[in-house]
């Protein structure tokens, strides 16, 4: 369990508070807001990139708040994804199994077994600059899961895909946590992510957590009345064109 | 469509012009070269060549040692200009710089004042054996100060070519500040790292200005061209820049390959 309180994180003028937020075992938390509200800086407190000012973070009790971000075991995924640019696929994935100086054959095995979840295994030998965006992002899904993280951070990890690809990573990612049961905090402005992954919805506005909902409440609050507007749009023009029945393919 | 074939042909003209310029001098030393007053320079003549070799070890010789240490304090300085903020950043900036915009007379006079004998930090260097007046070592810090500003330059645009997310990805992997600068940053910046070498390694190698100030002697073959020059004519100076002129393009020829391989 992840448990954060009274955070205050300053940056020149911006400021993040959170005043308590906890963060169950193996629960997806989808942290909402607009962009340019603390989203990325409320990711990388926590990840220990930025010192908060007040406040504590502590993981089943241990306070980690001032720890460095190597000795948290969060691992972050960025919206570029942040593939090592000079490394083969399989490099990136054994990367921090090397840094714990694990035996090399039971990295071989676990990269490999990594690899074949993800479905990447065809791909182990080549750099990152010749993959397309969601072999990239399953690569960073690999690289920070096979560390057993106690949590992943994911920072708006499907804002670079097309659509039909983003369709395509909702419904592996939602089959990958059936799997693999991992602790998330997943980034995003974007309600249809929101709704697909959350178990619950963080919002925040204007650099303070507003509050925490299951998604059937979220959807009736104020702060997801812009993005049900949005939708009902595209339904409602849905409608007008004659289009009742849609089929999804994952 | 004749309207891009002009625009094309527009900046082939200025191209080739640019590249006339800098040939032409390139070509004009080539033309200059007397062939049997190169084989004695550079052979038959027991004192003219072993002037000229000695003095070509040695400039070759001193811009590696000077280029090796300006890696060593480059990496590290480059990394805080460009990962760290702090108070007074533009001006530390600026004074790497200095050795730019200052003629290289007056760097040898600064380089004497501040490390010579009798100099701020002369006494200090003295217990260490390091004498700067014509020695190896004076011909390395003349080079060192001229050549400074550009490694750093170079290796400051190579850390910032490289996508810091990507390095803060590696610490949360458990890579710990060492390890990612190991095994992440520095094979990012070699690229970077080989440019700057190159660079600096190109500009102290042409340095003679603050040498001639600061270590006259052992002779660099800058200094010995300018004294052949006075001394012997033309001829001479020519024999002597044609095999530097040489030389340098075929090190940058080798260089460039080796760094696009």
């Amino acid at each position: 369990m992840i448990e954060i309180k009274d955070l205050y994180v300053e940056l020149g003028n911006f400021t993040l508070k959170i005043d308590n937020l906890i963060i169950n075992e193996n629960e997806y938390l989808v942290v909402m807001g607009p962009s340019g509200v603390g989203k990325t800086v409320f990711l990388h407190t926590l990840a220990g990139f930025i010192k908060p000012k007040k406040g504590v973070i502590r993981y089943n009790n241990i306070d980690l708040t001032m720890e460095p971000p190597e000795k948290r075991g969060f691992a972050i995924i960025p919206q570029d994804f942040g593939l090592f640019p000079h490394m083969t696929v399989y490099e990136n994935i054994a990367f921090g199994l090397v840094i714990r100086k694990i035996d090399r054959n039971r990295i071989d095995e676990l990269v490999k077994r990594y690899a074949e979840l993800m479905e990447i295994s065809h791909l182990l030998h080549r750099k990152p600059n010749t993959l397309s965006g969601g072999e990239k992002q399953r690569v960073a899904l690999a690289r920070a899961l096979i560390i057993k993280p106690r949590i992943i951070l994911l920072d708006e990890p499907f804002s670079n895909l097309d659509p039909s690809l983003r369709v395509k990573m909702l419904g592996f990612l939602k089959r990958l946590r059936k799997q693999l049961r991992f602790t998330a905090i997943h980034v995003t402005h974007d309600i249809i992510e929101a709704l697909e992954l959350a178990d619950r919805i963080a919002y925040i506005h204007r650099g303070e957590l507003k509050g925490v909902f299951t998604p059937s409440e979220f959807v009736n609050t104020q702060y997801a009345k812009p993005y049900m507007n949005e939708l009902l749009l595209v339904y409602k023009r849905l409608k007008q064109l004659g289009i009742d029945n849609v089929n999804i393919v994952t | 469509m004749i309207k891009i074939e002009k625009f094309l042909l527009t900046l082939s003209i200025i191209a080739s012009l640019g590249i006339l310029f800098i040939l032409t001098p390139i070509i004009a030393l080539f033309i200059a070269v007397d062939p049997n007053t190169l084989v004695k320079t550079w052979f038959t003549d027991p004192l003219l060549s072993e002037q000229a070799r000695n003095a070509l070890l040695l400039t070759l010789e001193a811009a590696f040692t000077s280029s090796i240490l300006l890696m060593i304090i480059g990496i590290p300085l480059s990394y805080f200009l460009t990962r760290y903020g702090f108070r007074g950043k533009n001006i530390v900036e600026a004074i790497i710089d200095i050795p730019l915009m200052i003629p290289h007379a007056v760097a040898g006079i600064m380089i004497l004042l501040a490390y010579g004998r009798r100099g701020i930090l002369g006494p200090l260097l003295s217990v260490t054996g390091i004498v700067i007046e014509d020695s190896f070592w004076g011909i390395v810090t003349a080079m060192m100060f001229v050549s400074f500003p550009i490694m750093i330059d170079t290796l400051k645009l190579g850390y910032l070519s490289i996508d810091e997310s990507i390095e803060l990805v590696a610490r949360s992997m458990g890579a710990n500040r060492l390890d990612t600068f190991v095994k992440i940053t520095l094979p990012l910046l070699l690229p970077s790292i080989v440019a700057g070498f190159l660079l600096s390694w190109a500009r102290a190698v042409s340095e003679v200005g603050a040498i001639l100030i600061v270590a006259y002697y052992p002779k660099t073959m800058n200094v010995l061209v300018l004294e052949w020059f006075n001394s012997y004519g033309l001829k001479y100076a020519v024999s002597l820049s044609f095999v530097l002129v040489l030389f340098s393009l075929i090190v940058f020829i080798l260089l460039k390959t080796v760094v696009k391989k």
